[in-house]
């Protein structure tokens, strides 16, 4: 990446952490009163980046497939890029879903009073286990490249590299060897977990049997698909911006390519299925994504910018790399429309006849816009997540793709 | 000649009930509602007895009457449907909490342990009948005058209402600042405050027309045990196999 862009991005980052500073005081000095969701539409904006944030997780996971189930030599050598980018999404994922929670000073009770009964309590173990594996994969795949920093004279932050790697001084070959083979084991077991992560996350929407389109076996498949394909085009991306390896790219489009077909064809039954069966509340909430006041999230920015023009450019631009990584780019980007359009219509249908017309609040209507003080606060946490990759990728050796790097990997 | 005028008000009656659910062994006793539609003539008192008794905030609502258009006109018709939390005996809403802050006690209700709860609004997702809100610490007076003199002022009409503590679960809950219930789900608990001294709850006896019953539907010398034999009995959304506690006459 150059000087110029990267502080540009540097700066955008900064300029995101003060500008959302405002909405982040007023969430820790009013709670909840100043976000715009309300009882009937209990989930907006922060839980649609939550999942937003799932997805790029997921990219590692792809990786981690491709690279030690298909057996493709070629991934190994973006381990460490693939480890370090899940840890900042699930930062990420981890501020947005706290901050949406109404007493988040009682997180701990997950620990305390834990009911294995809820989704949400397995996605919370599931989610830890995520982040072990890869905060552990991260620093057995950089180890010996933060051994030789800390010892290079010429390099700033010595103390700090070797703070890092736990004080280690010496690398030596039978230590690579076995970090090699930690990585190997964490990759492994990571594959179960990360899909029960990914479909347990699917499957908390799909238990609820009250709420039309979610209730769906369908639906932790979509969510599996969902990340595979999100998170692939971000590593897609990052690949191209950081590694510049063209064949990689090409690689890692024909899967993105794959994962988009795969999705959007999900999301074709999904609305066949629901429109056949005429369910009154599945079509009010097709109709909803459809013919919305948010149509044009689903029709212009999710299947225009997001899957035909994405489709286009990986069909006929496959041996281009900057179309590969403008096609995932255009997916990363307009992945969010596809999150939002999954959470708010199925809240927002009346589950009892003629509910709207009774008790009038505004926290007790369907309607719903995120209003400024959501917008701050999500402004917030993605500029914390910029700037966490941006300086991890400038002082720590994530994004090298020289030869310890490859072998690490492997 | 037949008899007119009932000997007695219903009310006195359910309060007999309630008085000898209290003496029976807790374990025994399942508090069971049953509101009569054909009665029911929209008035919302009960709505408003339930709000000024747990001291609810705007936003908050636990027993709320839906009102129906049935039909095109001329030929139109107006229902009432009270709604409050259904009690259900196999509740959606107790299984997804993650931190067991919600759940069934032994009478069959649903209660909320306000200081468990994490605010995470699962159950208010997973409630079939949109039966839980959550307090995202609203007031009434909030953005009114305090204008000494000239009006009564928003903290005087605040300490006739709202700055009150709440008696919810038989605790003081302290005034509304930052703490619980603020952030927390909130629910229908059948006054079980009420309950615990043998009163009946406050939708029951605020009803002016005398369509809400409650009882012990284990108790066979109970009024709500010989409604729940009437043909006109029915329960919303059965198909979902939640098991109201709550029935309704049709």
């Amino acid at each position: 990446m150059q000087r110029t862009s990267y502080t540009l991005l540097i700066g955008l980052a900064v300029l995101g952490l003060l500008a959302g500073s405002w909405g982040m005081a007023q969430r820790l000095l009013y709670g909840l009163n100043p976000v715009a969701f309300g009882s009937y539409v209990p989930w907006g904006l922060w839980v649609a980046f939550y999942l937003y944030f799932l997805g790029l997780s997921a990219g590692a996971f792809l990786v981690t497939t491709m690279a030690y189930v298909f057996e493709m030599e070629r991934f190994h050598r973006l381990g460490r890029l693939a480890a370090y980018t899940v840890l900042i999404a699930l930062l990420c994922e981890v501020l947005f879903i706290t901050l949406d929670l109404g007493r988040m000073s009682r997180i701990y009770r997950f620990l305390i009073t834990p009911s294995f009964s809820s989704l949400m309590t397995w996605m919370f173990v599931l989610f830890n286990a995520m982040l072990i594996i890869y905060a552990l994969k991260t620093f057995f795949l950089i180890r010996g490249d933060l051994v030789a920093w800390s010892k290079d004279p010429k390099r700033k932050g010595r103390g700090l590299y070797r703070l890092l790697a736990l004080g280690k001084s010496e690398y030596s070959e039978k230590d690579h060897r076995r970090d090699h083979k930690i990585v190997h084991g964490l990759s492994l077991v990571s594959l179960p977990v990360g899909l029960l992560f990914y479909g347990t996350n699917g499957a908390f929407f799909a238990i609820l049997m009250n709420r039309p389109i979610w209730n769906s076996a369908l639906t932790p498949l979509l969510f599996i698909i969902a990340a595979i394909l999100s998170g692939g085009a971000l590593i897609t991306v990052l690949t191209h911006v950081f590694m510049r390896d063209a064949p990689l790219v090409r690689a890692l489009g024909r899967a993105t390519l794959f994962a988009l077909v795969a999705f959007l064809f999900l999301e074709m039954l999904q609305f066949f299925v629901g429109y056949q069966a005429d369910v009154p509340w599945a079509v009010a909430a097709l109709n909803l994504i459809a013919f919305g006041d948010y149509w044009w999230t689903f029709w212009i920015v999710h299947l225009g910018l997001g899957g035909l023009l994405p489709l286009l450019l990986l069909l006929a631009g496959k041996d281009n790399t900057t179309a590969v990584a403008w096609a995932c780019a255009l997916i990363v980007l307009t992945f969010v429309a596809v999150r939002f359009n999954f959470i708010i219509p199925d809240l927002a249908v009346y589950k009892l006849e003629g509910l709207e017309h009774t008790f009038y609040h505004a926290r007790l209507r369907t309607q719903y816009t995120p209003n400024m003080n959501e917008w701050l606060v999500s402004l917030w946490v993605v500029s914390v997540g910029l700037l966490a990759f941006l300086l991890g990728a400038r002082w720590l050796p994530v994004t090298s793709s020289d030869a310890g790097g490859m072998e690490h990997a492997h | 000649m037949g008899k007119v005028l009932p000997s007695e008000d219903v009310l006195i009656r359910m309060q007999r009930d309630v008085k000898r659910a209290l003496q029976r062994n807790a374990k025994d006793v399942r508090w069971t509602m049953v509101i009569d539609l054909g009665k029911c003539t929209g008035c919302h008192s009960c709505t408003l007895g339930c709000v000024s008794e747990n001291k609810l905030p705007p936003g908050v609502v636990y027993r709320l009457v839906i009102e129906e258009e049935i039909g095109r006109y001329p030929s139109v018709r107006r229902r009432f449907l009270p709604r409050p939390c259904m009690h259900c005996q196999n509740p959606p809403c107790t299984k997804v909490c993650p931190v067991t802050a919600t759940y069934a006690n032994g009478q069959g209700v649903v209660v909320v342990d306000y200081n468990r709860c994490i605010g995470c609004r699962y159950c208010l997702v997973a409630c079939p009948y949109s039966a839980r809100t959550s307090d995202f610490g609203e007031w009434y007076t909030r953005g009114t005058p305090e204008a000494p003199q000239i009006l009564v002022g928003k903290t005087a009409a605040a300490q006739a209402y709202e700055a009150k503590p709440s008696t919810e679960y038989g605790k003081k809950w302290p005034v509304r600042g930052h703490g619980s219930p603020i952030g927390n789900a909130r629910k229908c608990h059948f006054c079980l405050h009420r309950l615990a001294v043998g009163m009946l709850p406050a939708c029951v006896t605020t009803c002016t027309a005398r369509a809400t019953f409650f009882g012990d539907r284990n108790d066979p010398q109970s009024l709500v045990y010989e409604l729940l034999g009437s043909p006109r009995l029915f329960q919303l959304k059965p198909e979902l196999g939640t098991h109201p506690a709550v029935y309704y006459l049709k």
